[in-house]
């Protein structure tokens, strides 16, 4: 996988110079030709030569990767949630090594640029897996993994395996993706889970102590379902971040929205394409901002609809929207 | 131990019936100390706010603490839960007495279950309410019942709506603790105490966060509660409701017990001077 995500990696070069790499997602269609009729492109009309354009085999690879952000999405947020509150559990264990683990973890993350972070994690993470494989898969293989500039394991080490099919590696690049989005966005979280943490008044904890309730049942019971009053505006603030940099995703290898749209928005002549045609990438970006502004203003409605039912009953400002009749 | 099947008797206790509340207490009050606290001293950093004070509760007795801020009133009542550790001095609850393991500034309960253990039978009440704000009104009553004693759901939600109407609010059970006045919310938080069925209750200054309206509303119940027979300590400003409910009157001055007594004795007749600045001062002076 580490050829892969070089290239994925060499892609930044090639944004620029407007070249790009082939498609892991190429393959991947319905069908090849959706109507009959496209066959013929050039005895087309306007409309139905549009219906066959937008069913080419490069703009399923596009619908496809609408599909691949939606994933990333709804797998990264619960796992960034789910890592954020680990993080912040952490930064209060009563274990000096955790709470340095928990620590570390939350400001290194944060003080590093979100680009380098997510070209670094994806690769070390496949080089630490195939050097663990290597070492225990090829134990005849004493020599070292680092050969001049390449990184070089065994056959039986490599990730995924050489012979695997395409879907395979697409699912394994994705995979590493995920996790550099989670890792990142999940210190975002730790952040605002710890804060709100702390913003839950000492009293109420105080109480369930007094009612003998044991620490975990405090933190538990108490102190975590009062914590998400506080921490979600700023957990929603992560959530709109995370939609809009998906298109980092393109730095690891997977062929996102934003590359498709580049891709297929660049002007055709006849010789390559059945479907010629100018620059039409105004047009391709405008359906981005669109696809993302609807996208961000929807979540917002979502998240308002959260907010206002972790806070019924709250004397907050938020809770108190609902009436606090008395 | 307090009549368990208090919820039950909702509405059939005499309304602010002191003499009725006297009798009965003192007909219980003649057992061993349910809550003895032995020389205790408190710091603070470098401040002693507690100089060796020791208070004991019979089974049934109500002790008033009083005294003016500062006097180190509500710290008191904070070691007998262990709130707040005394770094000198025993805490014994039902006969047996909190272990410590280390001595000074680092003194801690020996056993975290021990600790647990008392609180379960010592339900506080606390002058900020401290309703859990997430819960309603009903799942505050029966939260700690459920984790902590472990009752059924159906049962303790039962007992938790008869306490709530013992204390009428029985018609706010799905509220949430923002939407009650500051009375309900009081009462509210007396319905929780009393669901853990405690040996003893604690009150921090249950009416200080009140107006008088409201704290007439508080006041009713806890009378309700001292004619029961319940073993109760309350610190309290409130030097009517001192002189109505208590069995013993404690003042405390700068953390030393200047005077106490029974409330006819210290009220009627104080013999320090303190303590006569004391009353002068509350108005309420004998």
């Amino acid at each position: 996988m580490t050829a892969g995500l070089t290239a994925g990696l060499m892609s930044i070069d090639l944004m620029t110079t407007g070249l790009s790499t082939s498609g892991l997602l190429t393959n991947r269609y319905w069908f090849k030709v959706l109507f009959e009729y496209c066959a013929d492109p050039d005895s087309l009309s306007s409309l139905s030569w549009l219906s066959c354009y937008l069913t080419t085999v490069k703009h399923q690879s596009l619908y496809w990767s609408i599909l691949t952000v939606l994933i990333l999405l709804a797998v990264t947020a619960p796992m960034a949630v789910g890592l954020g509150l680990a993080g912040a559990l952490a930064r209060r264990s009563p274990f000096g090594a955790v709470r340095g683990l928990g620590w570390g973890y939350t400001s290194m993350v944060r003080g590093i640029p979100d680009l380098i972070f997510f070209l670094f994690v994806p690769l070390a993470i496949d080089q630490m897996l195939e050097y663990i494989r290597h070492r225990v898969l090829c134990p005849q293989e004493t020599g070292p993994v680092w050969v001049g500039h390449d990184f070089v394991v065994c056959d039986a080490a490599k990730l995924p395996l050489g012979p695997s099919p395409e879907w395979v590696h697409d699912i394994y690049g994705f995979m590493l993706a995920v996790l550099a989005f989670s890792i990142v966005f999940g210190a975002f979280c730790a952040n605002v889970i710890h804060g709100a943490m702390n913003a839950v008044p000492r009293a109420q904890l105080e109480t369930a102590r007094a009612y003998g309730l044991s620490p975990r049942q405090v933190m538990f019971r108490i102190h975590l379902p009062q914590t998400w009053i506080y921490a979600l505006p700023g957990l929603s603030n992560v959530w709109m971040i995370l939609i809009k940099a998906t298109p980092l995703l393109f730095l690891m290898g997977v062929e996102d929205i934003v590359y498709w749209a580049k891709e297929l928005g660049g002007s055709k002549s006849a010789r390559f394409s059945d479907f010629p045609h100018g620059d039409w990438r105004i047009y391709y970006f405008s359906g981005l901002l669109v696809f993302y502004l609807l996208f961000t203003w929807f979540s917002q409605i979502g998240l308002k609809r959260l907010t206002d039912r972790v806070s019924r009953g709250q004397a907050t400002l938020a809770g108190g929207k609902g009436g606090l009749g008395r | 131990m307090a009549d368990t099947g208090a919820g039950q008797q909702a509405g059939n206790t005499q309304a602010g019936n002191t003499n009725g509340a006297k009798q009965s207490a003192a007909v219980a009050k003649n057992g061993a100390a349910v809550l003895e606290l032995r020389d205790i001293h408190k710091y603070f950093g470098d401040l002693e706010v507690l100089k060796g004070v020791s208070v004991a509760a019979r089974a049934g007795e109500v002790i008033a603490l009083i005294g003016s801020s500062g006097s180190g009133k509500s710290t008191l009542l904070r070691c007998a839960n262990l709130l707040e550790i005394p770094q000198q001095g025993d805490v014994i609850f039902q006969g047996k007495a909190i272990e410590w393991r280390a001595k000074g500034a680092g003194r801690q309960p020996a056993s975290e279950v021990q600790v647990r253990g008392v609180r379960t039978h010592l339900s506080m009440v606390f002058q900020q309410f401290n309703l859990w704000a997430h819960l309603s009104v009903l799942q505050n009553v029966t939260e700690a019942p459920i984790t902590v004693l472990g009752q059924d759901r159906s049962e303790a939600e039962e007992k938790g709506r008869a306490l709530l109407a013992k204390v009428g609010i029985g018609d706010k059970c799905d509220a949430y603790p923002a939407q009650l006045s500051g009375g309900q919310q009081q009462r509210a938080a007396i319905a929780r105490a009393l669901a853990m069925e405690p040996a003893a209750m604690l009150f921090d200054e249950p009416t200080s966060a009140l107006d008088p309206e409201l704290e007439q509303e508080v006041i009713k119940v806890i009378k309700d509660l001292a004619a029961e027979g319940r073993t109760m300590i309350i610190v309290t400003h409130d030097m009517s409701l001192a002189r109505d409910v208590a069995d013993q009157v404690i003042f405390l001055h700068q953390g030393v017990i200047e005077e106490q007594g029974a409330p006819a004795e210290v009220f009627g007749n104080p013999k320090s001077d303190r303590l006569r600045q004391f009353l002068l001062s509350t108005s309420v002076a004998a």
